[in-house]
């Protein structure tokens, strides 16, 4: 069904995307077979039939069913079920040409081509075309839409997304962006059809489960779509109902008592009692991440030495084993791992309390007070702070806890010292969710206005700019360099993500992406019950 | 656990039959009763625990000292919290908070509750219907629902909890103390004194209050129960002051989820709440019974 | 207020009927003031994902920052007419997202109240005739242990014990999914209904108790006793009618504590009710919603009360002679 050769060329460039006869980028493969093939390889013939039913916690009457906008957890799990992207990554987090589209080609840097696979159809049966897909980019880029993905489209030339004919898109950009690949396979860039609108509308996606009903805060119940487009008998089961939970330890229950087939976020310490009630956790080593942000221009952080002390403070190995039971991997405070000009030649930082306090006194800050804001808004969070202040203690550092159920409030993004969550992301992507003075979420108020660092919003349009990848790499590598010296990110460690599922439920594979259970079952399409 | 029905309970058991006692010989007298000994032995206990643990523990209460979740044995008496921090260490700090929080938010309840309610028994007119009517309002909010309210508002404090607390207990101490003042205020030597020239609030506080004093003793015992229930089960919801604090409520909370791998984080704090409350339960039980001359057979041997 | 006394039992269930509008106008008036003080919902609603943009496009559809002291009048014309507003977090009349959990929460509370309050009647009357002997004793150290263990560590011991770890007997978690009645789920409703009985038999079964002690002492049941009536028709004709009078105020009182204080319930059992509701709402700052659902449970508490004292008044034959 696909182009397997132009796939492994694609895929050979890590999130830079490199596409259109760039022969640089050619490179080896170590994904090259389909997600849907290896998942099916991996577990026996799929059978067909029965109602899965997964527990999402993080949700409430807050819920939406968007195909291009999310707020919660379980509004990612409900998604999925009905809306597809253009491009797709795989269980290694590179990018595949197994979406809608058959090709994404980057013709000039300031222009990309896409070209729809065809055939594919709706689930009321009307056929994908390029009139789709231009609706679907200037719905997320319209900012009054207020959808996750806008700040994304700040490169594309929204209004003159042209279509070429039937299956052909052409998107212009505004200046070059080679992360553009990237933006397309996020899973807040669904493909919808013209006039699309969000729930209480209907829901027409081109997913392999149609909606059947939907109470947010509640639970949502999906049917099986008999005409999608893979074919090759999936999706597998007839329903999939998606609840929604408050409590992780009900949650936990309800699959230990086998009310549920699989839930999000079984908490580490559960993976034993999971097993022991002959249940499973898929444990996916995924490059999600719980920094500690410093904002550089707010006291005490506005002096480099004490965010350099203050990355010195943490016991790394100590922080995974206590917050993840272990299951987790170091962090350099540096974010994207998975990406391919991720710089492993930095020395990885260890705690050094003594150098820490003679950072602190160089800056006159000894016996430094701080206030540490906090939220459960993911697992980890809390004692993520709770064990900094622990570790601090040594260095004489008094770190003041707050725990706020209201810290994504009106205090977000305006705090001096906050911990936060992410996602797996590839570098520039990640950079332009965070780092920038124009990011949506730019927690450390990164990158310094002036002096050492002030260049950073330049190297990441260069980098945009750059076609040939060994230079993308070089620049960012040299962004990485600015973030490793005086950034204001800490980042212990990239923790594992880890759910639960019922012994019978087959075809989940470990991935690095950003959503729970191998991407949710990669729309709950590659999973059946045995 | 019920926070909303105290008041109810020694109302319901005061209304019937309050013959003025002295408080002190009315403790002493309530404790001839088993139930009151060993209420009173375990309240006793549970604070001396609360007082002193701290001083006996093997470890930091934050110290990590081992896995998260590990089997008692080696360093760890008790095992490990979900942390890997020491359960027993945690448990012996935890009583402080939770007691000394709930020691404060019943002491301001009790002391504006009674206030409200002798002050409504003695004015006998409109200030008394105004009164009853601004406890009732109050009244209508379920305990928790109030405190989850505020807490979310105003944030996780330590004083928010003890304040939605205390203004939750005020009006059921000002129901209980306005019931059992008014036949007090009925009665002779009250107008007598009036009629001296005494001023107001020394009627009130020096003669309706002594004889109202024995229902009080127990309604606050009742109020402090429910005072420790109530800041358990925000804890358990997850809105506790500082949230690595060691408090029995948050440790319940924090180790729910590895129950069956680990149990003392659980069991032990869960054991030591029930016992404290269980002891002020059965002291207030003890005193009301001896109050309302249920015992008194047995008591006056 | 001299001018509502008198009148016997009418006018007594008169003068309680306005004084129960009175104090639901007021806790109105406290409501709505204090939720004022929940802070900018479009912030709270799309917590970490709140762009710039998507903050903008909500508080333009929330219509923030209108002046809110004459809105009181306004949204108590509503709450009059079942108009309870739109729900800031759902965007959906909060009518239409609360009725099912109305009926979710209802139906679990007047369950819990149908089997504790003759269960601890029972109990109640049982160990008061049987005073000081083996089932008093026993009785009331239960009741009393039950009483001091905090619902939540009920609620997990049950499902340890009956659920997921010792036996698989009956399901861990409750929801009513949306379009079922939670009588179609009757399994589902055992443990948090026994969760909530444990909560409220022990103190309803301490006061029948007490109750019933203080009647079977009493001049008139002594009398019936002389008179020679049979001990039962002195138990069930004069004894425990007169002992019901207190009970019905602490029942009330229990009911009213379970519509509110399921919060912990739903929490532990995942049930779809207004428990789980207020504390969503709570966090959301979901200002219409709250009002609501704390106008609903405060109301709840005054027409219980109400009933009580009316009940208590028709039961007690003492109290119905002093009007």
């Amino acid at each position: 069904m696909t182009d397997v050769s132009r796939r492994q060329f694609f895929t050979g460039a890590a999130g830079v995307a490199v596409l259109g006869g760039l022969a640089a980028a050619c490179g080896s493969s170590s994904s090259g077979s389909s997600p849907s093939t290896s998942a099916s390889v991996a577990a026996g013939t799929p059978k067909a039939g029965g109602n899965f039913r997964l527990g999402v916690t993080g949700g409430g009457s807050k819920d939406i069913l968007d195909g291009q906008n999310i707020i919660t957890k379980p509004d990612q799990a409900r998604l999925v079920t009905a809306f597809e992207t253009l491009l797709e990554y795989d269980e290694n987090y590179q990018l595949q040409e197994t979406g809608l589209a058959q090709h994404v080609t980057q013709d000039n840097p300031k222009q990309y081509t896409i070209q729809l696979r065809q055939g594919i159809e709706f689930q009321n049966g009307k056929t994908l075309t390029a009139d789709d897909v231009i609706y679907s980019l200037q719905r997320i880029g319209t900012k009054g839409n207020g959808l996750t993905g806008f700040a994304a489209t700040a490169t594309m030339d929204i209004k003159n997304v042209k279509k070429m004919d039937k299956y052909t898109v052409r998107l212009p950009l505004l200046s070059a962006d080679s992360t553009i690949p990237d933006t397309l396979a996020g899973y807040t860039f669904g493909i919808v059809p013209v006039g699309y609108k969000a729930f209480p509308h209907a829901q027409v996606g081109t997913g392999a489960y149609k909606l059947k009903s939907f109470t947010p805060g509640q639970q949502s119940v999906h049917t099986r779509n008999p005409n999608y487009w893979r074919g090759g008998g999936q999706p597998w089961f007839d329903q999939v109902t998606i609840i929604d939970f408050n409590s992780a330890t009900a949650q936990a229950n309800a699959l230990f008592g086998g009310q549920l087939d699989a839930i999000t976020d079984l908490p580490a310490s559960q993976v034993k009692v999971a097993q022991g009630h002959g249940q499973k956790a898929l444990i996916s080593k995924t490059g999600g991440w719980l920094p500690l942000c410093m904002a550089i221009d707010m006291p005490p952080f506005d002096d480099v030495k004490v965010r350099q002390a203050m990355r010195l403070i943490v016991d790394r190995p100590a922080m995974i084993e206590q917050v993840a039971s272990g299951y987790g991997f170091v962090g350099n405070d540096l974010y994207a791992p998975f990406d391919a000009g991720y710089d492993h030649s930095l020395p990885q930082r260890h705690q050094d309390i003594d150098q820490a306090k003679s950072l602190l006194k160089a800056a006159g800050k000894e016996g430094l007070t701080v206030d540490l804001h906090t939220t459960n808004g993911a697992a980890g969070m809390v004692e993520t702070a709770t064990i900094f202040a622990q570790q601090a203690k040594a260095a004489g550092v008094t770190v003041n806890l707050h725990n706020d159920p209201n810290y994504y409030g009106s205090q977000y993004l305006k705090l001096a010292f906050s911990v936060d969550f992410w996602g797996t992301r590839n570098y520039l992507s990640q950079v332009q969710q965070g780092s920038l003075p124009n990011s949506p979420y730019n927690e450390t108020h990164w990158p310094p206005k002036s002096g050492t660092g002030s260049n950073f919003g330049s190297l990441y349009s260069q980098a945009l700019a750059a076609t040939d990848s060994s230079k993308r790499i070089e620049i960012t590598q040299e962004m990485q360099k600015l973030e490793y010296d005086i950034g204001g990110y800490i980042i212990p460690f990239f923790g594992d993500l880890i759910d639960g599922y019922a012994s019978n439920v087959h075809g989940l594979e470990p991935s690095k992406g950003t959503l729970n259970l191998d991407s949710f079952g990669h729309g709950y399409r590659t999973i059946w019950f045995a | 656990m019920n926070p909303g029905t105290g008041g109810a309970v020694a109302t319901a058991g005061l209304e019937l039959a309050t013959p003025p006692v002295k408080p002190s010989s009315l403790f002493r007298r309530s404790l001839r009763l088993w139930r009151t000994r060993i209420g009173v032995a375990l309240v006793l206990i549970l604070v001396l625990l609360a007082i002193f643990g701290p001083y006996l523990a093997p470890h930091s209460p934050d110290a990590f000292i081992g896995a998260p979740n590990s089997s008692p044995g080696g360093k760890a008496v008790l095992g490990t919290d979900y942390l890997g921090q020491d359960v027993l260490s945690r448990f012996l700090y935890g009583g402080r908070s939770i007691l000394f929080m709930a020691i404060i938010a019943t002491g301001i309840g009790l002391i504006a509750g009674v206030a409200i309610g002798l002050i409504a028994a003695y004015s006998r007119n409109a200030v008394d219907d105004v009164l009853m009517r601004g406890m009732d309002v109050i009244m209508a909010f379920p305990q928790i629902m109030l405190a989850l309210v505020a807490v979310t508002v105003i944030g996780a404090h330590a004083w928010v909890i003890v304040a939605a607390i205390a203004l939750t207990t005020a009006p059921r101490v000002a129901r209980v103390t306005r019931g059992t003042a008014q036949p007090v205020v009925e009665r002779d030597f009250v107008a007598a004194t009036e009629a001296m020239g005494v001023p107001r609030w020394r009627i009130l506080t020096g003669e309706l209050l002594p004889n109202i004093l024995g229902p009080l003793m127990v309604e606050s015992s009742l109020r402090l129960t429910y005072s420790i229930g109530v800041i358990a089960a925000l804890a358990f919801l997850g809105l506790s002051p500082n949230p690595n604090s060691a408090n029995w409520g948050t440790m319940i909370n924090e180790n729910e989820i590895a129950l069956s791998v680990q149990p003392w984080g659980v069991v032990i704090p869960v054991i030591a709440l029930a016992a404290l409350t269980m002891g002020t339960g059965l002291m207030g039980d003890g005193i009301a019974r001896t109050a309302a001359g249920i015992d008194r057979a047995r008591g006056e041997e | 207020m001299n001018w509502l006394r008198g009148g016997g039992i009418a006018g007594f269930i008169v003068r309680r009927l306005l004084l129960a509008v009175v104090v639901l106008f007021l806790v109105s008036v406290l409501v709505f003031a204090s939720t004022q003080a929940l802070g900018n919902p479009a912030r709270a609603i799309l917590g970490r994902n709140a762009t710039p943009a998507s903050l903008a496009a909500l508080s333009a559809q929330l219509h923030l920052g209108q002046p809110f002291v004459t809105q009181y009048w306004d949204w108590l014309k509503g709450l009059l007419h079942g108009n309870l507003g739109i729900s800031l977090a759902a965007q959906q009349p909060v009518t239409k997202v609360i009725s099912a959990r109305l009926v979710n929460s209802a139906a679990l509370v007047v369950l819990s109240g149908a089997i504790s309050i003759p269960l601890s009647i029972a109990i109640g009357s049982w160990a008061a005739l049987r005073r000081e002997k083996l089932f008093d004793t026993a009785s009331s150290t239960l009741l009393l242990v039950l009483a001091a263990l905090p619902e939540f560590v009920v609620a997990v011991v049950l499902v340890i014990l009956l659920s997921t770890t010792v036996f698989h007997w009956l399901p861990a978690i409750s929801p009513i999914p949306p379009g079922s009645r939670p009588w179609d789920h009757g399994k589902a409703l055992i443990l948090p209904t026994a969760t909530l009985v444990i909560a409220v038999a022990p103190y309803v079964a301490r006061v029948m108790r007490a109750s019933m002690i203080e009647v079977l002492e009493s001049d008139y049941v002594e009398m019936a006793r002389l008179k020679g009536l049979p001990e039962r028709t002195v138990l069930i004709r004069h004894a425990l009618p007169n002992a019901l009078g207190p009970v019905f105020q602490v029942i009330a009182i229990n009911l009213a504590y379970l519509a509110g204080g399921i919060v912990v319930v739903e929490y532990v059992f995942n049930y779809t009710g207004i428990g789980s509701a207020l504390q969503d709402a709570v966090i959301n700052h979901d200002i219409p919603l709250v009002q609501a659902l704390a106008m609903i449970i405060a109301a709840v508490y005054v027409v219980l009360n109400l009933l009580a004292d009316v009940a208590t008044i028709l039961v007690t034959p003492r109290l119905r002679t002093r009007l």
